[in-house]
């Protein structure tokens, strides 16, 4: 064995201990009919948790609803994200404080975080529907229609720090010299910000949004503390679901499916995003 | 020393070896996994008094939330010695924990420990406990659900305390105003609205299985009594409280916005309590039977696992915690009921909350049933609560909703 290889081969088989052994497991048990209160009796079913995941309704229900808050939430953090940044930028004065002020959502667990904004937005125990009341609007934050859209709003709240920190890196490190170019040009602030800094930025977006899109593919912690999914399946995410499968109803061969399934979403999406920007 | 001396002397050394070596072997450490719930607090002191008669054995509480729970019972009964020596069961793992093998069967224990009389405890309770013909669990507590209505609103508008669906839902509508809400509802997905709804479905004759384990939840009964809650939830629950679960509920109704709710027996002398939750409502509150009369049953029991290796004293402490004399001590200082004897003793309700009240709990008990039972009941609660969610919520139509439960729940068994 040559000297790389044996240099290598401790990693690759902490590696091997720590990710390919439980995700072979889990492979494993996805294709049986696996349940941890009939450990004794677990039966091989083939493609057959697949198939049921496949065509039931509330794992394509639990899907979509993961798709709307990944994209509305990082839609949402990019835009408002990109737009301090901007403006953190041109902040010539306590800079730093705006920064640690901006940032500090970040470091709260999503759990407390999903907890604090129950108590904010439910409206017998909440705070925000108890003002809004005084002035005479009433809004249900957690009903069919909104539930959704609040928990997305939560994530926004707490996850746009993270988009303005990579933005504002990017744009601290672009070059100078076409920026002034533009400006003795007479260009724009928009027609700047348009040609020139977007397409500068790009590569930093492009980041930003995969590394933000996957976190909040994981999204759990809001819906288990405020809406455990409901009001109906609104609010059920592919997490909860996958959660309330494997923990709450011991069915572990059906979550693992879903889980690889959700894997292959999830790393088609990757690849594809990351390919297209590479074309171009 | 003379003679007699000698064999005293000899006799009492002999006596403390033996008793030493019986120490020795008895001596236990017991860990006990429980939810941390008033009921712990009366346990947990009245559990001094057993380890002041048991200096052998020592006892660990790991009180935790109800979420918490399961996990970590699961996880102590998979492995091959056991965490946890005695355990509180949930009544909807009843059956799943002791068909998986989890459960130490104790009927044998039962009918060794004199003046026990299993027979006492309450029957619907006590059936709870029950899987298979064998006894896998004795009661702990129960929260059977009752009616818990503002008496002094009643009073004042003449009214009468309705003991059927139709009427309470006529009642709660006429009770509710501008500033007052006839019912606080607990709509919110999953748990709390089975919890809440299989009443109302008790009150119009159905159920979500029949006897023989056919699934029944898309019965005509079921829709009129979907039909009825959603009805009652538009007309007299408070506005915006679809997702309201346990703690919306009690405190619109502690607050003096609600006028009447479902909820555990057991609240009742909480709102009651003089610099309690109610504030100056306290007093106002009285406790009936669910309309229609049957109500469902909410029980935990106390099991020992089938792979402790304190089975022994394990049993003792279960044993003594819900014997009658200790019964009847955790019942007077505050603690559900379980025990006919107990709760009809005078000396309970001179001491406790008053005749009225462990009459009306009685007779609660005596006609309740469990919310789910079987190996999945747990997932069937999930299932028929998230289907009467989306039909509140109106994503789903009554009939969509009980036929998509229907379906669900067949799966599930």
């Amino acid at each position: 064995m040559s000297l790389r290889l044996r240099l290598i081969l401790p990693l690759a088989l902490l590696l091997a201990g720590i990710m390919i052994y439980p995700l072979a497991f889990s492979g494993w048990i996805s294709l049986h009919d696996y349940r941890l209160t009939r450990i004794d009796d677990v039966r091989f079913e083939g493609s057959g948790n697949y198939e049921f995941i496949l065509s039931d309704g509330s794992f394509w229900n639990a899907l979509s609803n993961t798709f709307v808050f990944v994209g509305g939430a990082v839609t949402l953090e990019l835009v408002i994200g990109l737009g301090l940044a901007l403006l953190l930028q041109k902040l010539v004065r306590f800079q730093n404080v705006a920064r640690a002020i901006l940032l500090a959502p970040m470091f709260i667990t999503p759990i407390a975080v999903g907890l604090m904004f129950r108590f904010l937005l439910n409206s017998e125990l909440g705070v925000i529907p108890h003002y809004l009341a005084a002035l005479g609007i009433t809004v249900d934050w957690f009903g069919p229609d909104l539930a959704l859209f609040s928990i997305i709003l939560i994530d926004v709240w707490q996850w746009t720090p993270f988009m303005v920190l990579m933005l504002l890196a990017g744009l601290e490190a672009l070059p100078r010299s076409p920026f002034e170019a533009a400006r003795v040009d007479g260009a724009s602030a928009w027609l700047t910000f348009r040609k020139l800094t977007l397409p500068m930025l790009q590569p930093v977006i492009v980041v930003a949004v995969i590394i933000r899109a996957l976190d909040a593919f994981k999204v759990f912690e809001y819906v288990y503390a405020i809406t455990r999914g409901g009001p109906g399946d609104a609010t059920e995410t592919i997490q909860f679901l996958i959660y309330k499968t494997g923990f709450r109803f011991f069915r572990l061969g059906e979550a693992a499916s879903m889980a690889f399934v959700l894997v292959t979403i999830t790393l088609a999406l990757v690849v594809a995003l990351y390919m297209s920007t590479r074309r171009r | 020393m003379n003679r007699k001396a000698k064999y005293l002397l000899g006799s009492f050394a002999i006596g403390c070896l033996l008793t030493a070596t019986a120490s020795a072997s008895e001596a236990a450490e017991l860990n006990i996994i429980i939810e941390e719930v008033p009921e712990y607090d009366i346990v947990r002191e009245l559990s001094k008094e057993f380890t002041k008669a048991h200096p052998d054995i020592t006892i660990t509480f790991d009180a935790m939330p109800f979420d918490a729970m399961r996990d970590k019972i699961l996880t102590s009964s998979l492995a091959p010695s056991a965490v946890y020596d005695v355990i509180i069961v949930d009544n909807p793992w009843m059956q799943q924990f002791a068909r998986a093998g989890y459960l130490e069967e104790l009927d044998g224990r039962i009918a060794e420990s004199q003046g026990y009389d299993f027979e006492d405890f309450i029957e619907p309770i006590r059936n709870v406990g029950v899987v298979d013909g064998k006894i896998y669990g004795v009661p702990y507590y129960n929260y059977a659900l009752g009616l818990i209505v503002r008496q002094d609103i009643f009073d004042e508008k003449g009214l009468t305390v309705p003991s059927n669906l139709e009427d309470y839902v006529s009642v709660v509508k006429e009770l509710t105003t501008d500033g007052m809400a006839g019912v606080a509802m607990q709509p919110q997905r999953g748990y709390k609205i089975m919890e809440e709804w299989k009443n109302w479905l008790y009150a119009t004759g159905g159920e979500v299985t029949d006897e023989s384990g056919n699934v029944t939840i898309d019965s005509p009964e079921a829709a009129q009594a979907l039909n009825l809650y959603i009805e009652t939830y538009k007309a007299a629950a408070p506005e915006g409280s679809l997702n309201w679960g346990f703690d919306e509920a009690l405190r619109a109704v502690a607050s003096g916005r609600a006028a009447t709710m479902l909820s555990y027996n057991w609240m009742l002398p909480t709102l009651n309590k003089k610099d309690g939750i109610a504030g100056d409502l306290a007093g106002k509150f009285k406790l009936y039977e669910v309309p229609g009369g049957k109500a469902v049953l909410g029980a935990w029991h106390w099991s020992v696992t089938a792979n402790s290796e304190q089975k022994d004293a394990a049993w003792q402490f279960v044993s003594w915690i819900t014997s009658k004399q200790v019964d009847k001590q955790r019942v007077i200082a505050g603690g559900a009921p379980m025990r006919t004897s107990v709760v009809s003793d005078p000396e309970v309700w001179e001491q406790g909350f008053g005749e009225e009240y462990y009459k009306t709990v009685l007779s609660i008990l005596e006609d309740a049933a469990p919310l789910a039972t079987g190996n999945s009941a747990e997932e069937v609660i999930e299932i028929v609560g998230t289907e009467l969610s989306a039909a509140v919520s109106e994503q789903k139509s009554v009939e969509d909703a009980l036929k998509d439960a229907a379906r669900r729940v067949e799966r599930a068994q």
